[in-house]
């Protein structure tokens, strides 16, 4: 791609973020869940589709999709997503290119990897549970370029 | 297109303030064993933080909204231990429970089925087969309510459940040792299916139902055993007050005798012998005999024992009795308070 195209393209993003006054960068959230069907061939095959609707037992994925729309490049980007109490975290569901994903047991305060989390009950301390969950957070471990694009998913069951 | 390298950052995390990191709920209901109720609506935004020339910045996302939908299930279980019963019985009880394990309100038909596979014989539902135990005493007795299908279907709010009896007729043709099944079936009457299945606009206020795991039915089987054993159970007490006299004082120590006999052919397996101390009397300890033999309180090898997990009993184990047997005697002691 010429030069002379890059430039219009990233004043034309520019201009869209200014227009919006989202400070430079777009983030989208979808809620969708897994629908199986049975293809011509007999074999079930697994779809993401829009949840708008879920029963209990169900499983549903969140995916936040993340732009740098301004020609600076982005520095340390952290998303962080709430997990509400109807829903448990699915374990190793959290996803995310490039970040290094924790979570939070105490309503987002703090926040550690899932293996360093702890939960002391009676005197008993045993390892967070997917139930115990309250955040999920993506520290991106590089700087999102102008223009670049970042992916944060994670997958959760209502109970 | 782009020039700028990217460049690495410490990979150490900044404690940074979030705006709003939280889920809202625009209707809070607590889950309960059957799920998140019907209606609930779960919205989700996610919060982004980064720094763009120097200048920390908190952005966020759109609110998804997801909204809980009924689930339909269905769980019948069977409540009663096996029937003993005997040849031309008639009105006999079978008790179980049918739970709404969904998320919404339900309504469901009943049905019986007594010619089943596996059995020896087959119980004759009465002309009025389904009662509600609707007394709530476990017994099926004349306070309980008749099921009429289509008339009075349980409705029954998520995790809510009722007890219902099953009554069937025993055959004049049936031997000792024969048994015989009958089976419970409740099917929700929004519909049934494959798991999955989706019923548009049926749930609770007008959202869809989606069949849950249990396919919207749920069945369970009870059985009668014949035996047509016959035994006489005597019990007898004497009274024996402080004062020498056998006046029933507080204080005073009564003994009761009970006595138990097969008094036909056949054998009365595994026989217990339960009683429950009376209510303000306190049971004298050690004071259990079974022919003449002491019998320690203790839950121990020996036959009998001090039962104190409920409401306190003398429970002895007097194994598989025939007429041969003869006569057994347990003995005990209270205190009346």
């Amino acid at each position: 791609m010429n030069k002379l195209l890059s430039v219009f393209l990233l004043l034309a993003l520019s201009f869209v973020a200014n227009a919006d006054g989202t400070g430079h960068l777009n983030v989208r959230t979808v809620v969708q869940k897994e629908q199986v069907t049975v293809n011509e061939s007999g074999e079930a095959e697994t779809a993401l589709v829009a949840a708008d609707t879920v029963v209990p037992g169900e499983r549903v994925v969140y995916t936040i999709t993340f732009q740098n729309i301004s020609d600076e490049p982005a520095e340390n980007v952290v998303i962080t997503n709430p997990i509400s109490g109807e829903l448990n975290y699915v374990e190793g569901s959290a996803f995310g290119p490039g970040a290094d994903i924790q979570f939070s047991i105490d309503g987002g305060q703090t926040f550690a990897s899932r293996d360093a989390l702890t939960v002391t009950e009676d005197g008993i301390t045993r390892p967070a549970g997917a139930d115990d969950f309250t955040h999920v957070r993506w520290v991106m471990q590089q700087e999102l370029a102008a223009g670049a694009q970042g992916l944060a998913r994670f997958a959760a069951v209502l109970e | 297109m782009n020039t700028a390298v990217q460049r690495l950052v410490p990979a150490v995390t900044r404690a940074r303030t979030f705006a709003c990191a939280c889920a809202l709920l625009a209707l809070s209901t607590t889950a309960g064993a059957a799920g998140t109720p019907v209606g609930t609506v779960i919205q989700n935004t996610a919060t982004i933080d980064f720094d763009l020339a120097g200048t920390p910045i908190t952005l966020q996302s759109n609110t998804t909204s997801i909204t809980v939908v009924e689930r339909v299930d269905v769980a019948v279980t069977l409540q009663s231990p096996q029937v003993v019963v005997a040849a031309n019985d008639s009105n006999r009880a079978l008790l179980f429970r049918v739970t709404n394990t969904g998320n919404g309100t339900e309504t469901f038909a009943l049905a019986i089925e007594s010619v089943l596979a596996g059995d020896d014989f087959d119980p004759v539902p009465a002309a009025l087969s389904i009662y509600f135990d609707t007394d709530a005493s476990g017994d099926f007795n004349i306070g309980d309510q008749a099921y009429t299908a289509g008339s009075n279907d349980p409705n029954l709010a998520a995790d809510e459940s009722v007890d219902v009896f099953l009554v069937n007729d025993i055959p004049g043709t049936v031997v000792n040792g024969d048994i015989g099944f009958s089976q419970l079936t409740a099917t929700s009457l929004t519909g049934i299916g494959a798991p999955g299945t989706e019923y548009a606009g049926l749930g609770d206020g007008g959202v869809d139902a989606v069949i849950g795991t249990t396919g919207g039915e749920s069945s369970d089987t009870g059985e009668y055993l014949v035996s047509d054993v016959a035994i006489s159970v005597v019990k007898a007490q004497v009274v024996n007050d402080q004062f020498g006299g056998n006046q029933p004082i507080p204080g005073a120590t009564i003994t009761y005798t009970i006595t138990m006999e097969v008094t036909s052919a056949g054998t009365a397996t595994g026989s217990v012998l339960s009683d429950a101390i009376p209510t303000y009397s306190s049971y004298v300890p050690n004071s259990i005999t079974l022919d003449g033999a002491l019998l320690s309180d203790a839950i121990d090898a020996d036959a009998g024992e001090l039962d104190t997990t409920g409401t306190p009993s003398v429970v002895v184990r007097l194994g598989d009795l025939t007429q041969t047997d003869g006569v057994k005697t347990v003995v005990f002691e209270v205190t009346i308070d």
